[in-house]
């Protein structure tokens, strides 16, 4: 029996215990394994193979029950994940449905979810932008949350390194506040996104409307083939699940990729309970997983722990795992665990028409979605009554307009008939919030799941900066589209709630001083040195790129050094 | 079409839709088993003739050749909240009763010019009460809430869903457009003159 059980410890040691398989899990699998690392994934949902386990991917619209529309009932049932863009009937299965994993909100907050292998990383919106470091610096300069312990030569290299695995498509435009990658070519600007944007560069310094960069393989290298994957074939359909491997994802890439090492072992429905953290050793042993489908619990051990559970839920891992040692979360001596947690402001839109350009149009679809304005508001000094600035999407696109007036043979010719309308031009907000002690998440003190896990309490808001920066887009694209001859122009504000940006970040924040911050310029827990948290939870600041490439940077440069420490024997 | 032969055709466009059993009566039961509607097999015969009205057998196939008002059935059933579900069942109600009382007959014995002047008229006041929820835009994907006017929310919806599932139909994406599930290319400059037109 004792030799059982020590067989039994035995096959539950690993040499690294990664929890997560989404975008940042996956980059930890594949960088623990291929540095000879025996690894255990656990996740809490199912599996989901590439290709195989995307159950619509090669439907055409008829084949939907609804053509696409979601049932009411689901629908109503729903009201969170609902408000989702990408919660369709094609794609429905790849979100957690609001019933399924309730949380607290104390104040609004849309949490989307994915629970499955690859996570979020399935359904993402594939925008990939370096930080400078002009975001690095943010918070240093502008005297708010604490310093990056890092800059950007310090990532640099890393940025380099992911991009050249997933694969990003991108112009190298020479922009200083967004820097250039390791560029597969750039999905082409269309005619009236290459007009604005060259009046913009003819007429606003420092402002700049260039293609957007994204994890699209445009034109394949080895490397890419080498994973199973190929050329994007433009289908746009990406939530689905891809079968060609044309977007990056956990599934197509990286976890794929950590499973060929053989080194890797994979474990669905495992929800991580909380840490173990021995007294004695002082660091952490392990993990204590729940088994979803058996309700067992079961302990699994590790030299090292990467914690990719996705941002919040790394918060709600971390604040569970207690222990004389840390009454308060893992890792938690600064009180901060938890706590500075933000967003990206998404609740503006601004949208108009452009008379020109009538003999053109585009054929295909564009998977980068068009053009991309870096941030341009306080880039190189403090220039307006809010701090941080703003990102913004821009699209220009056309599209054959149908009277659809009255009912018989003539409405059925107009379905087919029809002239192509003006070009319409939209653009949306994607602002910098500031983290403040105010936004937090907890632990609810009574309510749990099932499986005994404390429900996480969100509070989340908005504040003034948010609103004035709001007003500023506004004002500037408004200014921007009448300066380039746009007409009809309609901006819109929303109140979303935070989280439908699913950009949320921080609770666990990176910083050089451990009374703080949570983790070190290496996402290496200060007062727990065997654990790295590389997901969104590590953000000190979160400028207004879309973050997951900086996740992935972060998690390679990560596992580089816990690997080098661990051969050192400091880990 | 007879009973039976809508039963397997439903089947065939509604995979996951349960059915009644084959031993129907004639009159009141409905051949949809819907699961939220509460209408009749005479309610759901008049829809099928308001979609048939609105996407007619012309020298291509209408609406009830492409099973478009099954599916019509189907959405309504399904795609509104029961409120709205409320409002569109008892203006289908008033619709019946007003052919009733002007035509003296109901609206599927009515002669197609007839049936296109109702629809029509019921159109035109709509929108001239700017009540006008006329499916705009790119698409036909059913608007969120309908009518306030049980009349113009029954005839809007059965509108736009008609016109949502002939557009995205097997038939109209393959032979009056080709939607392309694998473009496989973009084009960023593209002459218009160089559009296929169907």
């Amino acid at each position: 029996m004792a030799n059982l059980n020590i067989d039994s410890v035995k096959e539950r040691t690993f040499d690294a215990i990664v929890i997560g398989s989404g975008m940042s899990g996956g980059w930890a699998a594949k960088e623990l394994t291929g540095k000879g690392l025996k690894t255990l994934m656990l996740e809490r949902g199912r599996d989901v193979k590439h290709v195989k386990d995307y159950p619509t991917t090669n439907l055409y619209p008829w084949e939907f029950p609804h053509h696409g529309v979601l049932p009411m009932d689901v629908q109503e049932a729903n009201p969170i994940v609902n408000r989702c863009y990408a919660f369709g009937e094609d794609a429905a299965h790849f979100f957690v449905k609001d019933k399924e994993h309730p949380y607290v909100q104390e104040k609004p907050f849309d949490w989307i979810r994915g629970y499955q292998v690859g996570g979020k990383s399935l359904m993402w919106a594939r925008q990939t932008q370096r930080w400078s470091d002009f975001d690095f610096e943010g918070p240093e300069r502008d005297g708010f949350a604490v310093d990056w312990p890092i800059r950007y030569k310090d990532i640099d290299p890393w940025y380099s390194y992911v991009e050249k695995f997933a694969g990003i498509s991108g112009n190298r435009d020479g922009i200083a506040e967004l820097p250039d990658g390791e560029f597969l070519p750039a999905y082409p600007l269309n005619d009236v996104e290459s007009y604005f944007s060259n009046h913009v560069k003819a007429n606003y310094k420092n402002r700049h409307v260039i293609s957007a960069r994204c994890a699209h393989l445009s034109k394949p290298n080895q490397i890419h083939i080498d994973q199973g994957r190929t050329q994007c074939q433009s289908r746009t359909l990406c939530q689905r699940g891809c079968p060609f491997g044309g977007y990056f994802s956990a599934n197509s890439s990286t976890v794929p990729w950590a499973l060929r090492s053989g080194k890797l072992t994979l474990r669905p429905h495992s929800v991580v309970e909380s840490i173990i953290y021995d007294e004695k050793l002082g660091k952490a042993s392990g993990v204590r997983v729940v088994d979803t489908q058996t309700k067992e619990t079961i302990e699994y051990y590790a030299k090292i722990i990467f914690v990719n559970a996705a941002a919040l839920n790394t918060n709600l891992v971390l604040l569970n795992s207690t222990s004389n040692r840390f009454p308060n979360g893992l890792g938690n001596d600064s009180g901060v665990l938890g706590k500075y947690v933000a967003f990206h402001n998404y609740s503006a839109h601004i949208g108009a028409e452009y008379d020109g350009f009538k003999e053109w149009t585009t054929d295909g679809r564009n998977p980068a979605g068009g053009g991309y304005i870096p941030r341009f508001r306080n880039v190189y000094k403090q220039e307006t009554d809010f701090l941080r600035g703003y990102a913004s999407g821009f699209s220009a696109y056309r599209f054959k307009q149908h009277n659809y007036d009255g009912v018989g043979a003539s409405l059925k010719e107009n379905t087919v008939k029809g002239d192509l309308g003006p070009w319409y031009v939209g653009s949306h907000l994607m602002g910098e919030t500031i983290p403040k002690e105010s936004n937090f998440v907890k632990l609810d003190p009574k309510l749990k799941d099932d499986w005994g896990v404390p429900l996480l309490s969100i509070s989340v808001d908005y504040d003034d900066n948010d609103e004035k920066m709001k007003k500023d887009y506004i004002e500037q694209l408004t200014e921007m589209f009448t300066s380039a001859g746009f007409t009809n122009i309609k901006p819109s504000t929303n109140h979303q709630s935070p989280g439908l940006d699913i950009h949320e970040m921080g609770g666990a924040r990176m910083g050089n001083d451990p009374k703080t911050s949570v983790l070190n310029k290496w996402n290496q827990m200060h007062a727990c040195k065997n654990v790295f948290v590389t997901d969104g939870a590590c953000m000190t600041s979160t400028s207004c790129q879309n973050p997951s490439l900086t996740y992935m940077a972060l998690t390679a440069r990560a596992a580089d050094y816990a690997v080098s420490e661990m051969q050192k024997g400091n880990v | 079409m007879n009973r039976r032969a809508v039963i397997r055709n439903l089947a065939l466009v509604i995979g996951s839709a349960t059915l009644l059993p084959s031993c129907l009566k004639n009159g009141g039961t409905p051949v949809v088993a819907l699961k939220h509607l509460n209408i009749n097999a005479d309610q759901e015969d008049l829809i099928g003739d308001v979609c048939e009205t609105i996407i007619p057998k012309t020298n291509t196939p209408g609406a009830k050749d492409l099973n478009v008002h099954l599916f019509v059935l189907k959405m309504l059933d399904d795609c509104y909240t029961k409120k709205d579900q409320k409002t569109i069942v008892s203006g289908l109600v008033e619709f019946d009763n007003m052919v009733q009382k002007r035509y003296n007959q109901s609206f599927g014995n009515l002669n197609e010019k007839d049936r296109v002047a109702v629809l029509t008229g019921i159109e035109e006041s709509a929108k001239k009460q700017n009540k006008a929820k006329a499916p705009a835009g790119r698409n036909t994907k059913p608007q969120k809430t309908v009518d306030a006017n049980p009349l113009f929310a029954f005839y809007w919806a059965v509108k736009q869903q008609t016109l949502f599932g002939y557009t995205t139909s097997q038939y109209f994406m393959t032979k009056q457009i080709v939607y392309e599930l694998v473009p496989g290319r973009y084009n960023a400059h593209f002459p218009v003159k160089n559009l296929k037109q169907a």
